[in-house]
């Protein structure tokens, strides 16, 4: 069973002109991360909660877990558990009566919610925190709450809406590490993210989403193909000729006044050359997700653009 | 318990009494406010009017309690974002409201208890103490509702507080809440009569034994007052939003 199908959604949103979502087609298989890739706007957050059963649909349909997301929101929402975007937990709060008190307000017993309590509390590294009200936590930890919030509960999938923004880089790897125990444990995943990183590690599958619409969908391995050439070069921009630098492969303005070459291995000697000759800083490395990700949407308005 | 109910009173638990727990003076600060009217008008009436003082403050502090529930939700809307967290649950939009008016109520319970008294004190019966309890009852649960059902419509904080104030205008102090409803001329005065606020309030005079209306009933007060809680239960159960659209 596939833990989301959706099939030509769209979303509208009242006011507007234009689609927030444009007939998006996904298919997310079970026990599997999901994780939507895109620029602030694109879409992720508005197709997450569609799915989540907090936003109607303007167009097309979705079901969650076999369930119609529209019409049968309720048994969706027994099976689903949620981080959203920008979240904040209650102030007067600690971490143990946002994840205790949330557990049996999902109908855990009291035994049961005070063991995956500490279970939670534990893995995201609260439990030294627990009796302290949140608005004396920091921001990172006060995301990690909601997290632990969302992992604690018995669901089978989960919405992470951006659930690492804001945290340390041990925190992040905490937060990675609770999400791939969930996951072992047969849950699904449906993740979005700013981190390449994050999703590099993380996904099994990725869709990257673009002014509304999915532009490329696949695994890291199939979307690393998106770009035929393995190697990429960033080089300061001044002088140097775009036509030339085209015959050697593509050629992406990062608009951080480098421009970057998609190329192979053996052009590498070559450009290098040319770099050094002119005296001009340069960088080579392997093809990344990030690099797909700005070929595809990176020509927008922090000025990067397909040169 | 019922599971509905268990969260209703877990909610209530975690936004009312946790809250202060941690923070008693709040407690305080909201106990004070119904009582500004009162101070005014027991002043400058030489207590003369102290009777439909404090029927009108229990009244308004219960029309403020339950809209405050609107600001609440508001607030946890478009600020915490927790109440998305509720959506995406099995907790469905009715058991959240009800568990944020109890929490509400909390806050009020110290206000509520010292007007009732004094409804008590100034000339009602023990025996009128049951019809003190069923309207204080009904008005909150009906003002809940709409609190909800309002709060539910506006997508900034601002519109909820500027929204909710003017509805506190319109129930608590433009109707025959502190003053006796013989006041108007007979047009208001039956105008008067379709607002559920006018009801509680000659409810609590009847219980003091003030004169009430020829025309009115206790009877006809209670049928006002249910119909305005079914009527605002069963919009805030249909129409309030609770998936965004």
């Amino acid at each position: 069973m596939l833990a989301i199908d959706s099939e030509r959604l769209t979303k509208r949103y009242k006011g507007s002109s234009i689609a927030a979502l444009n007939d998006v087609s996904i298919k997310v298989e079970s026990a599997r991360i999901f994780t939507l890739l895109g620029r602030n706007g694109a879409g992720k957050t508005t197709f997450v909660r569609m799915a989540a059963t907090q936003l109607m649909p303007t167009f097309g349909s979705i079901s969650v877990l076999g369930y119609d997301a529209v019409r049968q929101a309720k048994q969706v929402r027994q099976l689903i558990s949620v981080v959203p975007q920008e979240g904040r937990p209650l102030r007067a709060l600690t971490p143990w009566d946002h994840v205790y008190n949330w557990l049996q307000i999902r109908g855990e017993d009291k035994k049961i919610a005070k063991e995956k309590t500490e279970d939670i509390l534990q893995k995201l590294e609260l439990m030294q925190f627990r009796d302290r009200p949140a608005m004396n936590l920091s921001g990172g930890m006060k995301q990690k709450i909601l997290v632990a919030m969302a992992l604690a509960v018995d669901a089978k999938l989960l919405f992470l809406d951006e659930p690492t923004i804001g945290l340390d880089p041990v925190s992040r790897r905490q937060v990675w590490a609770a999400i791939k125990d969930w996951k072992a444990k047969g849950g699904s995943i449906l993740l979005t993210t700013h981190y390449m990183d994050e999703a590099e590690i993380l996904s099994d599958q990725i869709a990257i989403i673009d002014k509304g619409s999915v532009v490329a969908e696949g695994t890291i391995h199939d979307l690393r193909k998106i770009i035929p050439q393995n190697t990429r070069i960033d080089v300061a921009k001044d002088g140097l000729d775009i036509d030339m630098l085209k015959s050697y492969g593509s050629v992406v303005d990062t608009g951080a006044g480098t421009l970057r070459v998609f190329t192979f291995e053996s052009s590498i000697r070559e450009l290098s050359e040319l770099a050094l000759k002119r005296n001009l800083p340069f960088t080579v490395s392997p093809v990344t997700l990030d690099d797909v990700f700005v070929y595809l949407v990176g020509n927008l308005e922090s000025g990067g653009q397909r040169a | 318990m019922m599971l509905p109910v268990r969260q209703a009173f877990l909610i209530a638990y975690s936004t009312g009494i946790l809250w202060l727990r941690r923070n008693p003076s709040s407690l305080f600060f909201s106990a004070i406010s119904p009582f500004s009217l009162l101070f005014v008008l027991f002043v400058i009436s030489n207590g003369q009017y102290s009777q439909f003082a404090i029927a009108g403050s229990l009244v308004m502090a219960l029309v403020g309690y339950g809209l405050a529930l609107g600001q609440d939700i508001s607030f946890y809307k478009t600020e915490y974002k927790i109440q998305d967290v509720f959506v995406a649950s099995p907790v469905s939009p009715l058991t959240y409201m009800m568990g944020l008016a109890l929490s509400e109520l909390l806050f009020g319970l110290p206000a509520l208890t010292v007007l009732a008294a004094l409804v008590v004190y100034f000339g009602a019966s023990v025996f009128n103490i049951p019809l003190i309890i069923a309207t204080i009852l009904l008005l909150w649960s009906s003002m809940s509702a709409m609190g909800f059902f309002l709060s539910s419509h506006m997508l900034h904080m601002r519109n909820a507080t500027q929204v909710i104030s003017f509805v506190n205008v319109i129930l608590a102090v433009l109707p025959p809440v502190f003053y006796p409803i013989a006041n108007l001329p007979d047009s208001l005065r039956y105008l008067s009569y379709a607002v559920p606020t006018t009801h509680a309030s000659l409810m609590l005079q009847h219980s003091m034994g003030l004169p009430t209306p020829a025309e009115w009933s206790l009877g006809f007060g209670y049928a006002v007052q249910i119909a305005y809680l079914v009527g605002f239960v069963v919009l805030a159960k249909t129409k309030a939003i609770w998936r965004e659209t």
